[in-house]
């Protein structure tokens, strides 16, 4: 396998084997960008705080290939059993039209 | 050579027809309303996934991209 198979069997196996997952720059504590900030507050709203955040600035599989593995080419994204939900605009939408708070909710509780 | 505005504008129509687009931004961080007939019957991860596909390689340019991605009929029922 080369390096993207790689990266791309990482990223399959953390979004299939998580409820939710983040991928951001930096960390929900302290993130690098914007968009990563608003992202994880996002979820911090929907009342999530046991999902998975992946640094990208410290992966750099996931930095390099994230975008090929569901065709979106920028961070944050964020998967909600392994589906790709969408980015930052995307979560803010959802949760506003309250769509995105029972989505992870169920996703977490059914673990 | 820093992108402007209307270069992200440009970017996006050669590769989608809009009914309207609007682009603001600081060289590095851009926010869009883009209305297309394009949209119809698509949910907004497609949709973003439509302005990512029309924007291609030059995505690279830009840091980030906000969106509002419409319909002429969503469009209309805003203004």
């Amino acid at each position: 396998m080369d390096e993207k198979q790689i990266a791309l069997e990482n990223i399959k196996k953390t979004v299939t084997g998580n409820p939710v997952v983040l991928y951001m720059k930096g960390t929900p504590q302290f993130p690098q960008c914007g968009f990563s900030g608003r992202a994880a507050q996002v979820l911090k709203a929907c009342g999530v705080t046991d999902y998975v955040a992946v640094n990208v600035l410290e992966d750099q599989g996931a930095y390099d290939y994230l975008k090929f593995y569901a065709d979106f080419p920028t961070f944050p994204q964020c998967y909600i059993r392994g589906e790709l939900i969408g980015g930052s605009d995307i979560m803010l939408a959802m949760y506003e039209q309250g769509e995105l708070q029972g989505l992870v909710q169920q996703a977490t509780a059914a673990r | 050579m820093k992108v402007t505005p209307e270069n992200v504008r440009d970017f996006i129509l050669q590769g989608l027809a809009c009914e309207h687009i609007h682009v603001d931004g600081d060289g590095r961080h851009f926010a869009a309303v883009i209305v297309s007939s394009e949209f119809e019957g698509k949910g907004m991860l497609q949709r973003h996934k439509q302005v990512y596909q029309a924007l291609g390689d030059r995505m690279e340019k830009i840091h980030a991209l906000s969106m509002q991605t419409l319909t002429p009929a969503q469009w209309a029922d805003n203004h």
